[in-house]
């Protein structure tokens, strides 16, 4: 057990799906040989295939104690980015417009926007994604080298380059598919939290990209951040799939807007835009209480009541939504870590 | 001299003794006296002093090798390394080995069958730092993984008949590992204990070639004097092997 814990909330409400976050994080993070399938933080159309594509059906995570199996994700789930046929643009308008080459058959949010029918009505929302630094995880249980480790110090899961393999049992064992292999050097890589921004007391990449300001970051055992008052004390945040038995950090305050035209004095259960039995699948069945109570606040307030935890989600500046505390945070060497 | 390892009739053996088809025999007497410590006679491997140059030897199709006796190894599958995994077929059941001395080395041959070549071609890393270089290589494949072969040996002569883990040595008797990947190319290892594998940085020469369905390996190792336990492994990347998930021999004794 880490002695502090970092964590990440993202009120899916706010997400607008610009993918922002997902260049911040390429630009900083992957854009380096062999790493081209990779966005450590991705943004996925739910209801949606994912990525890398069906990740959510392959496998991996645990039951009774146990690792679960998994395919090996190809390259074509991840969808490797395409070139476009340039030397056509000197031909445009006579032969062939510039096509993409070769063509594409997937692609990381190929899907976008698709969403899926609700009665008569299309829905769908975005799922942002980054690896939910797991308080059980299961890529660290799965690694035969010992590669992965949790920092003690704030919790954050790294995989060492040096000791790592590229053996990708911690692939195939991670439910959410968050480790990367790159071929270029044989070893996997994840998304690291940026701790070295938060050493420097800055916030992850990601979340100071994000328009949406939809993220929040702290550490989930400090009583004044924004993160622990939403799991914690208002209890509207969960994790994806609470069933794989990883203990994600990263927590989602359910989307349960926007209303439906013909909904108008209906609660949001009886005629919700988006299938309460999908919200069920992502976050488990307390999904329903948290909308209920979010629903009930959203009224309140629109009746003329002020909502502390309104005003945390609409979170207008970043010493609202980011509380790094790179003081409390006492940075272990990589020896004292790791054994 | 020339001496002929048959540990494969032996596990023939032993199974056939598990499944009661063999009585109470020599034969089983046998067994049960090559199952002490002290008494490895039956396995062992003999090694022929070669004439021929290392830079011959290295090729692993050269005629001379021919001229030395070849030992047929039975090859062991590792269990699955998570209760969950399913059990892996014994697709490669034996590996020929031949082993020559030749200018103070020691070269070894391998060949086993493999229905599937798993190799590839892999851009290297490049030196110049990736920062504002236009072109990076490209990852071709998530999902695959290369054929593979190793050498494993005590890096001390072991000491009153006891013989390292097999699972890679312990602390007591740090192993040294050569191994070849088919993608990869040759990498020293060293190791004491499971999971502690560590490249040394060192490469090693050796040759491979893959045709008809075969695998012919030459590997040459440092001057391990007789006396020492080699022990061989295989991976087949069509079977997702990596790691501890392979082929093995048991140790058998140079001499």
């Amino acid at each position: 057990m880490s002695r502090h814990q970092y964590a990440m909330v993202m009120d899916l409400n706010k997400c607008l799906g610009c993918q922002t976050c997902t260049i911040a994080c390429k630009k900083l993070w992957t854009d380096r040989d062999g790493t081209q399938h990779m966005y450590w933080n991705n943004v996925e159309t739910r209801p949606g295939i994912g990525y890398p594509r069906q990740w959510d059906h392959i496998g991996g995570g645990w039951k009774d104690g146990q690792l679960q199996p998994s395919k090996q994700p190809t390259l074509d789930d991840y969808g490797a980015p395409w070139e476009f046929d340039y030397e056509q643009r000197l031909y445009e308008g006579k032969k062939k417009p510039v096509m993409a080459s070769p063509d594409p058959i997937s692609g990381p949010n190929w899907d976008e926007d698709v969403g899926a029918l609700n009665g008569d009505d299309n829905f769908y929302f975005y799922l942002p994604r980054i690896c939910n630094h797991c308080t059980n995880p299961a890529c660290l249980a799965a690694c035969p080298r010992q590669a992965i480790y949790k920092r003690e110090e704030d919790g954050i899961v790294v995989l060492d380059q040096e000791r790592c393999e590229g053996y990708r049992y911690c692939i195939a064992a991670c439910p959410y598919k968050k480790i990367y292999f790159n071929e270029i050097t044989g070893k996997s890589e994840k998304c690291i939290f940026c701790y070295p921004r938060l050493e420097k007391g800055e916030v992850n990449a990601c979340a100071a990209q994000c328009p949406g300001r939809l993220r929040f970051v702290g550490l989930l055992d400090d009583p004044n951040s924004a993160v622990h008052k939403l799991v914690h004390v208002y209890k509207v945040a969960l994790p994806l799939f609470p069933e794989k038995g990883t203990l994600p950090n990263v927590f989602y305050v359910p989307p349960f807007n926007p209303p439906k035209r013909t909904n108008y004095g209906k609660s949001i259960l009886e005629d919700p835009r988006l299938p309460l039995e999908y919200l069920i699948y992502l976050f488990g069945p307390e999904v329903k209480s948290i909308i209920v109570r979010l629903e009930a606040e959203l009224k309140s307030a629109q009746n003329g009541t002020s909502s502390e935890l309104l005003q945390l989600l609409i979170g207008r500046d970043a010493e609202t939504r980011y509380q790094i505390r790179p003081q409390l945070v006492q940075i272990q060497s990589k020896i004292g870590g790791h054994s | 001299m020339r001496k002929t390892c048959t540990p494969l009739f032996t596990t023939f053996l032993a199974a056939l003794f598990a499944m009661g088809f063999v009585a109470s025999t020599s034969a089983q007497q046998k067994l049960a006296k090559a199952a002490t410590p002290d008494d490895r006679s039956g396995l062992s491997l003999s090694s022929a002093d070669a004439t021929t140059p290392v830079q011959t030897l290295l090729n692993p199709l050269a005629g001379e090798w021919t001229k030395i006796p070849s030992h047929r190894i039975a090859l062991n599958r590792t269990p699955p390394l998570y209760d969950t995994e399913a059990p892996a077929a014994l697709e490669i059941p034996y590996v020929d080995v031949r082993l020559a001395r030749a200018e103070g080395k020691l070269m070894v041959q391998m060949i086993w069958r493999d229905a599937t070549q798993d190799t590839a071609q892999i851009a290297k890393l490049p030196s110049a730092p990736y920062e504002g270089r236009p072109h990076k290589e490209l990852t071709e494949a998530t999902d695959r993984f290369f054929d593979s072969a190793a050498v494993m040996y005590p890096q001390r002569p072991p000491t009153e008949g006891v013989w390292p883990s097999l699972q890679m040595g312990d602390t007591s008797q740090p192993v040294t590992i050569y191994f070849w990947n088919s993608a990869r190319g040759a990498a020293r290892m060293e190791a004491e204990g499971r999971g502690t594998t560590k490249r040394t940085g060192e490469s090693f020469p050796c040759q491979a070639t893959y045709h008809d369905g075969t695998w012919n390996l030459a590997m040459v190792l440092d001057n391990i004097p007789s006396g020492m336990p080699l022990a061989f492994a295989i991976w087949n990347g069509s079977q997702q092997d990596r790691d501890g998930r392979k082929y093995f021999t048991t140790w058998l004794k140079l001499e």
